[in-house]
């Protein structure tokens, strides 16, 4: 068995002549929560609907469970559970008849977990898919997700159209999931916010690049925002690379370095501060600087390269 | 795959009923016309055929192209391809329900054909093959009808697939008329449903869904 659920090999798109994902590679481990993140139109949903082999891809390769994209059998297909951006149900199908469909042509149907989660989202089975709003197609989608026991789940912005509360019932539910050894979930989100509080490797695509894979913990360990006043002016040149940020106000500066490091935090004492203080820095604001049109290359994209 | 069957005749019901009411009106013309006309009077049949041929055209035509249009508006496929099913197994199951259909008309107005030929035997001896003939050469063209259908509805104009079964027809009805319902007909006819079915299935599996 694969120790990699998803490889992503040089992959290239090109859509109308425009350069949409330019040379992915990307692994994710067995058991990994992998949060993809990036601006709109940066290629997540086109990165994951190549995987499921619903779009070709112009150049590389791509696997899901070890099976190569282009040619997922049935069996590989029964292993993954799938939220659609926009929730792709059959619109003019009533809710129980959807159900009856994915129960149908599912290998696996955990009908307790399901029956579980109806109940919770409270979906009526009588209604027409067209007839839900947003936040009930999600549910009833991720719902279908869940109630085959995937090993992966790939989810395409699940909580878009969400309230607060079953945003939250969604995340627990997501982590009950891959509290279940060996499962897998591959997520695309715009509510940072929740990739933060799931995730444990992140993912950020910038300009048709993967500018950053590494675990979360890495990534914050490594962009540091730092409040630093100085007992007069501030200097004009700090000679620290990297970096991302920098505000000047009187003798306070408040900066953000990419890899920061030891030699980095000798550099700066050698000015002699009077204080320098560590500003906590969200993934999101980590992300606004990544996306930025020229991002400082982190660590993993050295490694990728 | 019976379950993707199902789907597919469930979502195109209304192509079933017009297919069993089309072969209940034909079943009713034979048979009246098989106790009302002289014995060798072939002009009701052959008044008949023609009609019947242009209707079943245009019908398989306008189901295949249902089908591809339904699935891309209302996204069917992708979301079937969320599911433990291929591709491939997606476009059996349309063509199997397509084939259903076309044999919900024909297949009883064959065995009425067939018993009808026993009860009113013709006083001359006559090639015994004929309805096997004209069975083959109707599935075939219907079948024909529905490929041209899966293959033009691709396009997101109305007009191709509108031409396309228009073209057919013109080529398919005078085929018939010239060739008979032999064997030159049935090989033509299943030539080009292969090439047909080939250009449809590379189109269906290599196109983003």
């Amino acid at each position: 068995m694969s120790e990699n659920v998803v490889e992503i090999e040089n992959l290239v798109k090109f859509f109308d002549g425009r350069c949409v994902l330019d040379g992915i590679n990307l692994k994710v481990p067995r058991g990994c929560i992998y949060g993809l993140l990036g601006r709109n139109a940066s290629g997540k949903t086109t990165i994951i609907r190549i995987l499921l082999g619903l779009e070709p891809a112009t150049r590389g390769r791509t696997f899901l469970l070890g099976a190569e994209s282009t040619s997922l059998s049935a069996k590989v297909h029964g292993r993954i559970g799938y939220v659609a951006e926009g929730h792709n149900l059959i619109q003019n199908y009533k809710v129980g008849r959807v159900v009856k469909l994915c129960k149908d042509l599912s290998w696996r149907w955990n009908d307790k977990f399901f029956k579980h989660l109806i109940e919770t989202f409270r979906l009526p089975m009588d209604r027409r898919v067209r007839q839900l709003s947003i936040g009930m197609r999600a549910q009833l989608n991720l719902s279908l997700a869940m109630a085959i026991d995937p090993e992966l789940l790939i989810l395409d912005d699940p909580t878009l159209g969400m309230d607060t509360v079953v945003r939250r019932q969604f995340l627990e539910l997501a982590i009950d999931v891959i509290q279940q050894q060996g499962r897998t979930i591959l997520f695309c989100s715009h509510i940072l916010s929740d990739v933060e509080r799931i995730a444990d490797r992140i993912g950020i695509l910038a300009a048709g690049k993967l500018v950053v894979d590494c675990p979360l913990e890495e990534l914050k360990k490594h962009v540091k925002k730092l409040r630093v006043i100085f007992p007069g002016a501030v200097p004009s040149d700090l000679y620290l690379t990297e970096i991302i940020n920098k505000q000047v106000q009187g003798r306070e500066m408040v900066i953000t370095v990419a890899n920061w490091n030891q030699q980095k935090q000798v550099i700066l004492e050698t000015f002699k501060p009077s204080s320098c203080t560590e500003i906590p820095m969200s993934l999101e604001d980590i992300f606004i600087e990544c996306t930025k049109p020229n991002p400082i290359p982190l660590p993993a994209e050295k490694q990728e390269t | 795959m019976f379950t993707l069957i199902k789907r597919e005749i469930e979502d195109h019901i209304v192509y079933f009923i017009g297919a069993a009411v089309l072969s209940a009106i034909l079943i009713a013309l034979l048979t009246s016309a098989m106790y009302h006309t002289e014995p060798g009077d072939h002009s009701v049949f052959i008044g008949l055929s023609i009609p019947v041929i242009v209707v079943l055209i245009i019908g398989c035509t306008a189901m295949g192209v249902s089908q591809i249009y339904t699935d891309r508006t209302r996204k069917i496929s992708t979301f079937l391809s969320g599911l433990p099913v291929t591709r491939g197994r997606i476009l059996i199951a349309r063509i199997i329900t397509g084939i259903l259909a076309i044999l919900t008309v024909l297949l009883p107005l064959t065995i009425t054909g067939m018993a009808l030929w026993r009860l009113f035997e013709p006083p001359i001896p006559i090639y015994s093959g004929v309805i096997f003939d004209t069975f083959m050469v109707t599935f075939l063209t219907g079948f024909a009808c529905y490929c041209i259908g899966l293959q033009t509805s691709w396009t997101s104009s109305k007009i191709t697939p509108t031409l396309g079964g228009l073209v057919l027809t013109c080529i398919l009805v005078p085929l018939i008329l010239v060739k008979g319902f032999g064997l030159h007909a049935q090989v033509i006819l299943v030539l080009f449903i292969v090439t047909s079915l080939i250009r449809t299935w590379q189109k269906f599996m290599s196109t983003a869904i």
